[in-house]
Parts: C-alpha cells; structure tokens; sequence
C-alpha cells in the first residue's frame, strides 16, 4: 500500500502542484479503488495500471470541477503584484522539498493543458511504457506519442518564457 | 524527403527516445543542426526530458497512509472507561506476554534468593546496596566453604575406597602374607603401631576403613532388625 500511496501521490502532486491538494486527492483515490475493486479486471493491466487510470479519471474531474475556481485566479493574477508568480503560493518546506530546477518545471507542469500535462508525466516523471500509457488514457498509440512530444515542446517554450534554460 | 520545421518537431520525440533509425536520422540532425530554430528547440527538449528524468519522486507524507486507512476502512474506535481497561486486560492475557511475565519473575527470584533478600524477613535496611553486598558475600563464602569441604569428603571417601580395593586384592592374592609374622626388634621408646614412613592422612584412612569392615560386619544384623 505504502508504495501504491506513494506512486499515485506524487501523480497527484506532480498534476495539481499543490501538496494538500494532492494529499486530499490521493485518499479519494484509494477510496474510489476500495469501493470499485469489484470491477477490477486483469484485462486492465496490472493493478498499478487499474490504481493508475483510477487516478487519472479523478485527476480529470477534479480538475473540470475547479475550473471556475482557476478562472478567477487566473483574473486575480493579471491584476499587479510585486512579489515573484513562480513563489506565490508555495510553502517553504515545498520549496526545499524540490530542487530549484525541479521547481520550476514543476511551475510550468501546472500550465500545460491538462491532456499534455498527463501525458508528460506519466511518460518522464513516472517512466511509463507508451503501451501502459495508452491504458491509463484510454486513446490510440498515436495519440499518446503525440500528446508527449507536444507536451514537451510545449513544457520547453514555457520554461523559455519563464527565463529556465535547464544546462 | 525534405525534413521541414514542422516535421523535425513532429518527429522530436521519437529522434530523442532513439526510434529515427538509419536515413531518416541523418536527415533530422542535418535540419536541425543547420536551422537557427530547430537546434535550440531539440537542445532543451532535449535537457528537459534528462532533467525530469532525473527527478526524484516525492516522500509520502507520513499521515498520508493513516488518512486513507481512516477514509476506506473507516475511523478507528476509541474505547473508554471499563470496556478500555477490559481491552487492555484482554491485551495482556495471551501466552506471549504470560511467558515473558513468567520468566521476568522467575529471574527475579533467582536474583533475591541468590542475594540472600528474603521477603518473609524483609526490612528496609536489607535493600541498602551495602547491606545487599554484604549478604551476597558471605552467601558467596558459604557455598565456596561447602565446596570445599565437599570435596575435601570426596578425597577421603575415594582413598578409603582405593585402600579397601588393594587389601581386598592383598587378601586375594598372597594369602601367605596374612599369616602371624615374628615381631620385629622393638626400639625402646617406641609402641608397636609407630610407623614413621606412612603419611598421617594414610593413617587415619586405615582407621577408616578398618571402621568400615567392622560396619559391614554389623550392617547384615542392622537391616535383619529394620526388616523384623
């Protein structure tokens, strides 16, 4: 359990980039493969694949539901604000938690669209084979070796913008 | 084919992960290392996706699993008053613990009686660490003292026996020896059974024995009576 809790926290994390967010999320999740453990087929994959795509569908709804929420952010954040974006928001004992580079790849994880973002971390954050991949989301092979490569550039262009030129 | 901007960023992914064999890898890196766009883009794709892969994954948080245990198999019940200290009574009551309990206490009597600590006579002053001191000190004299002299026993008892075996064989073998011999010139000054060459301890294990033999003559008649 310690590992399964550990793998799908840090996809919580990795996708929402918020700890306590995360937190909440990985106990919904386990709750969501404790009630639905009937429907657990090995067809599925393994069972980290099931836990996985489990995930995934929740990290969808989540996300769809606080979309508002964001929108509002996203408003407030136009507004002039002296102190740095990328720190605002983010606890110290995360920050030491990270590296400074991790950081801020980390920062620019939450700015992809949420099917890139998917994509990339399961395929270089948590190593995935393109096969397990296309389980967990559900679409073609095609599907998921592009949503990667435009992840990436995209991942790329945004930590270009934020002046991050990983060596 | 001519490899365009497009086509080097549609295939990107696949030239990083090795899959762009042969020709066609010789064609991407001849656009890419030759556009002013393109060279920069696959450099830090290119870091990016070593940097990510370098990341560590995260520690769970330490209540994380307790969370969820609480979440999917409910909240832990808390007992209190009579129906918690029975929960702990019945905690206490498995072989294990009494084993443990047995042995602890059985180490501990083991400890006093060998101290000298009696609890029938017990005082305050006994648990004064000189006062324990003392006590397991001369118990400690007294055992080696019955030692000795257990042993000391042991030597006689042995020689005793060794003297008997060799009369017995005397007796077996040169039955000539038994008979009256005359007696040897007296040294005035002298009784008859002064022997200066026989150790002491030789003398008192003759005595000994010659008491034994005389037991064993009376030992038939002795039993005789305890049986009637």
């Amino acid at each position: 359990m310690r590992r399964h809790s550990r793998r799908i926290f840090n996809i919580c994390y990795r996708f929402t980039g918020n700890r306590t967010e995360a937190e909440d999320l990985s106990q919904d999740v386990f709750l969501r493969v404790y009630r639905t453990l009937g429907s657990y087929r090995s067809a599925h994959g393994g069972f980290a694949t099931w836990a996985t795509s489990v995930t995934r569908n929740l990290l969808i709804d989540h996300y769809r539901r606080t979309k508002r929420d964001r929108i509002t952010d996203s408003l407030d954040d136009k507004m002039p604000v002296v102190e740095n974006k990328e720190s605002a928001g983010r606890r110290p004992d995360e920050q030491a938690l990270l590296g400074e580079l991790s950081m801020q790849v980390q920062s620019a994880l939450t700015r992809l669209s949420p099917e890139l973002r998917e994509a990339v971390i399961l395929r270089d954050l948590q190593q995935l084979e393109y096969a397990e991949i296309q389980t967990v989301l559900a679409v073609p092979e095609g599907t998921v070796k592009s949503r990667i490569n435009r992840g990436r550039i995209e991942l790329a262009r945004i930590l270009q913008q934020m002046g991050v030129r990983p060596a | 084919m001519t490899w365009t901007c497009d086509l080097v960023e549609a295939r990107l992914s696949d030239y990083l992960e090795g899959l762009l064999q042969g020709p066609e890898r010789a064609e991407f890196e001849a656009h890419a290392n030759s556009c002013a766009d393109c060279a920069p883009l696959v450099a830090s794709v290119r870091s990016l996706v070593v940097e990510m892969h370098s990341m560590d994954e995260l520690e769970t948080p330490p209540r994380l699993v307790y969370s969820i245990l609480d979440k999917t198999l409910g909240p832990r019940e808390t007992v209190t008053g009579w129906q918690g200290f029975l929960n702990v009574i019945r905690g206490l009551a498995t072989p294990k613990f009494a084993y443990g309990a047995a042995s602890v206490m059985a180490t501990l009597i083991i400890i006093l009686g060998a101290s000298g600590f009696s609890l029938r006579k017990s005082k305050l002053a006994d648990l004064r660490p000189a006062a324990i001191y003392q006590t397991a000190d001369r118990g400690v004299h007294r055992v080696g003292a019955a030692c000795v002299k257990y042993v000391s026993d042991l030597r006689v008892v042995y020689e005793i026996q060794s003297r008997l075996r060799q009369d017995e064989n005397n007796l077996q073998t040169k039955p000539e020896e038994l008979l009256p011999k005359p007696s040897p010139e007296k040294i005035p000054g002298q009784t008859d059974e002064y022997k200066p060459s026989q150790p002491r301890q030789q003398n008192r294990a003759n005595e000994v024995s010659r008491q034994l033999e005389m037991l064993a003559v009376e030992l038939p008649m002795l039993s005789e009576r305890s049986v009637r």
